[in-house]
């Protein structure tokens, strides 16, 4: 060979860290941007990359990716995949989308901080990859539904949606700050990356690739899994930090950042990937529940990857894992209930066969949040339309910013976990988002919910008109049933023989 | 509600939409992406006074360089990420080809050895330097007001691994020919310690440090970056080819092709920003700040070239040049 193979040069290449001299260490890498912990430069040095890459093999391979992804596109764009699509599965793109595109844009910003500010030479390296991966995906997932915009106003909220006060785009913008924006090197590294894209984009992209796969929609799913192929390179940023923040006696430091990071991820895919995942994908299409999904993504996979590197199972554990069989249908029946007020239109879901198929992966669900559906059913087929909308707004938790709500029915244990910090008191959902909260007030305790905004008179008029102004919604693109509630009518028949 | 318009679906973004001219690709997925810059709110929605909320205030909603539509910038070159590597990727397989057919030309063992003793000191220690503009170029991407420009900036980050893995691959290369030169093992020490870099290391430490967004794009993309690229690529280059290095002038020439390409988007926004008033007094004000720091660094490094005549003056002239051509200024 005349050319010399990578690993013969790589080392080289991510041995960059110098002593400065004309500025301070601290000057060079604020402790704050850098979140170093007192950790000096040389002790970085022994970072090591399990998923190595170089400059040209990257351009190679990315350039063959996009070349993948486009062709797919291209090729089906004259098919009438899209027109012929179940309106749930639009909603899945949409929701997808508008939550998605600009926050994966986003991390392209906390990607260059890791690439700027990290103290580790190879964390640098590849963040600078990272930092153009997410820019690959906010582009792509731009690109994409871009072609919709002028069969669906709602579309535009792919890009528009995080200009707005429309309430998921606050609670994502919440929680992907808390996360990673407004993080320094160090947290991003193990709370985007380790945290967020080895546990949470895995189920988000794998798991809405086989529901898209099932679907027919062959380019979300070959968009998806080429993302993920990204994801799983620059996932593997923060899991090398991790030995080095424990040898240097931060391990506690560390848990809590991937605690934090786990809790909040949790609730937004809640919300996000919960209802989509059981109720808008059509249900011949559904691969897995969501419930399974997340055993499978987080529960076993991600448990092992916090095991394997020396870490605790978080605090709350046993608190995740029996969420994951209610908090979706909750957070589901509230976007639903609030159809007005998303970008969306959410799929009920809730048809005999859905509800058949809900009550066999969540045992139970008939008798809990089956009797509210019954009740909108009810209205529905009696055509009592106005019953089936909300006429106040709910109480939103001061953390995840969604609703506060937990499973009705004979077991009905809603609660709300208030807390007084400076004279204010804060609402939350759960032990979880008052702990976070309490781990770092200051970090938190200006911001308003937008049930506070509503309160403190920011929000006018104070009704539903005023409400959707203020999210920036108007008729044309606020959310209505997906399927014109057409749904209901396997209960006709019933209710008829039941009277 | 009933009275209200019902929207109707436009033919691309609503951001866009009250343009006539159809987007191109480069604006769909280009343009206002970032969401830390919505008018009136905090750049973050987190407490108005976490610290990094008063970063993002201070260091880049506060700069003296003001413009009121930041996101009226485009790139000149309208690069997107699919199109960066099509690029990229072709750039990249002409530079391997060059390390492939010279490898087979034995091309290093016609090497002198006093050459090879300055590629050691002059070349090689250039990976530190150009990871100072990987940072920066980072630095910039997270900071600027619009996604236009942090999307320049985050390219020329990659650009600068660029740079930065042609010279880790020659430093292990040239090791192989010469062996006892320091090759892979003695970078740090030139960086830290000979005369030659310490202009370059204190110009781009301190440039590091000039976090305010507005001075960071001028030190680095209208001073520091047009001193290196004038100094230790083009007249290092020249020396090269006076000594039979015919691989490293090559090798130059493909990485200065990224510095021209630059060059364009920083024209581009000094000439965007000179729309409004203040900012070309800014800018000056900032040259003028720098260009000694950079004039010393130019200095010190081509004091130690060999066989380039004028090498320091003829690369201050060149980065006046450049300066002079900024549309605005």
């Amino acid at each position: 060979m005349a050319t010399l193979e990578r690993m013969d040069w790589y080392d080289l290449a991510r041995t960059t860290n110098w002593t400065p001299k004309y500025v301070t260490e601290d000057e060079l890498f604020p402790p704050q941007m850098s979140g170093t912990f007192g950790i000096p430069l040389e002790k970085w040095e022994s970072y090591d990359e399990p998923f190595k890459q170089s400059y040209p093999e990257y351009v190679k391979v990315q350039r063959e990716k996009d070349a993948g992804a486009y062709s797919v596109k291209a090729a089906l764009e004259r098919s009438k995949m899209f027109e012929n699509s179940d309106p749930g599965w639009k909603s899945v793109l949409k929701a997808h989308y508008g939550a998605i595109a600009r926050q994966e844009y986003q991390a392209s910003q906390a990607e260059a901080r890791m690439a700027r500010f990290g103290k580790a030479p190879g964390q640098r390296n590849m963040a600078t990859l990272g930092m153009m991966d997410e820019i690959r995906h906010g582009q792509i997932q731009l690109f994409f539904p871009h072609e919709h915009v002028s069969k669906d106003r709602q579309f535009d909220w792919a890009h528009k949606a995080m200009d707005t006060n429309e309430w998921a785009a606050i609670a994502a913008r919440h929680m992907f700050d808390d996360i990673f924006a407004a993080r320094n090197a160090t947290e991003i590294g193990l709370m985007l990356t380790f945290a967020f894209e080895t546990g949470f984009t895995n189920m988000q992209f794998l798991g809405l690739a086989a529901d898209a796969a099932e679907a027919g929609d062959w380019t979300f799913s070959s968009l998806i899994s080429s993302i993920q192929t990204d994801e799983s390179r620059h996932a593997q940023i923060g899991g090398p930090l991790i030995p080095i923040l424990v040898a240097n006696g931060k391990k506690e430091e560390a848990q809590k950042m991937i605690d934090v990071a786990l809790w909040r991820s949790w609730k937004l895919f809640s919300v996000l990937t919960g209802p989509m995942m059981d109720y808008y994908t059509p249900l011949e299409h559904r691969k897995q529940s969501f419930k399974e999904f997340m055993q499978e993504w987080i529960v076993t996979q991600f448990e092992r990857a916090l095991l394997d590197l020396g870490l605790e199972k978080p605090w709350y554990w046993e608190q995740l894992l029996d969420e994951i069989d209610w908090q979706h249908h909750g957070m589901h029946l509230g976007v639903w209930f609030w159809r007005p007020t998303v970008w969306w239109d959410p799929a009920a879901g809730a048809s005999p066969e859905e509800r058949a198929w809900l009550e066999e992966k969540y045992p139970g669900w008939n008798d809990t949040w089956g009797q509210c559906w019954d009740v909108i059913t009810k209205n529905v087929l009696d055509g009592n339309m106005a019953q089936t909308y909300p006429e106040t707004l709910p109480v939103v938790c001061n953390m995840c910013q969604l609703p506060v709500n937990a499973t009705p029915g004979n077991g009905w244990r809603v609660r709300d976990y208030p807390h007084e910090h400076n004279g204010r008191v804060y609402h939350f959902c759960s032990e979880g988002c008052k702990w976070v909260f309490q781990q770092d007030p200051a970090r938190y305790e200006g911001h308003l919910s937008l049930v506070d905004r509503f309160l403190a008179g920011q929000i006018q008029p104070m009704d539903l008109g005023g409400a959707l102004k203020y999210m920036n919604l108007a008729p044309g693109e606020i959310g209505d049933d997906a399927h014109k509630y057409a749904w209901a009518e396997g209960f006709r028949e019933r209710m008829k023989k039941a009277s | 509600m009933s009275n209200t318009e019902v929207l109707k679906p436009l033919k691309t973004w609503s951001h866009l939409a009250s343009r006539r001219r159809k987007p191109s690709e480069y604006e769909i997925v280009s343009t206002n992406l970032h969401i830390s810059t919505r008018p009136g709110a905090e750049p973050f929605e987190l407490d108005p006074n976490v610290f990094i909320n008063r970063w993002y205030k201070e260091k880049r909603d506060a700069s003296p360089l003001k413009h009121p539509d930041w996101n009226a910038f485009r790139d000149p070159d309208e690069l997107i990420y699919r199109t960066y590597n099509m690029m990229q990727d072709g750039a990249e397989t002409y530079v391997m080809g060059l390390f492939d057919q010279f490898n087979e030309r034995e091309h290093d063992k016609g090497l002198s050895p006093n050459w090879a003793g300055t590629l050691a000191r002059l070349y090689t220690p250039g990976r530190y330097l150009f990871h100072t503009l990987q940072m920066c170029s980072a630095y910039l991407a997270q900071m600027s007001p619009a996604s236009t420009i942090s999307i320049c900036a985050a390219f020329q980050g990659a650009d600068s691994l660029r740079w930065l893995s042609h010279t880790a691959y020659r430093a292990k290369e040239l090791s192989q020919t010469f062996p006892d030169k320091g090759f892979g093992a003695n970078e740090r020490k030139y960086w830290e310690e000979d005369a030659a870099w310490q202009g370059m290391r204190e110009l781009m430490e301190k440039v590091l440090t000039a976090y305010d967004w507005g001075e960071c794009f001028v030190a680095l993309e209208l001073v520091a970056k047009p001193a290196i690229e004038e100094a230790v690529l083009r007249k290092l280059g020249e020396a090269a080819r006076h000594n039979g290095d015919t691989l490293l002038g090559l090798v130059i020439d493909a990485e200065l092709a990224d510095g021209v390409r630059h060059r364009r988007w920083a024209s581009a926004l000094v000439k965007l920003a000179c729309d409004a008033p203040g900012n070309a007094e800014a800018i000056k004000g900032w040259i003028a700040k720098w260009e000694p720091l950079a004039d010393r660094a130019i200095d010190s490094f081509c004091a130690a070239l060999p066989d380039v005549a004028d090498a320091a003056e003829s690369a201050k002239q060149a980065t006046r040049a450049f300066r002079r051509s900024l549309i605005g200024l």
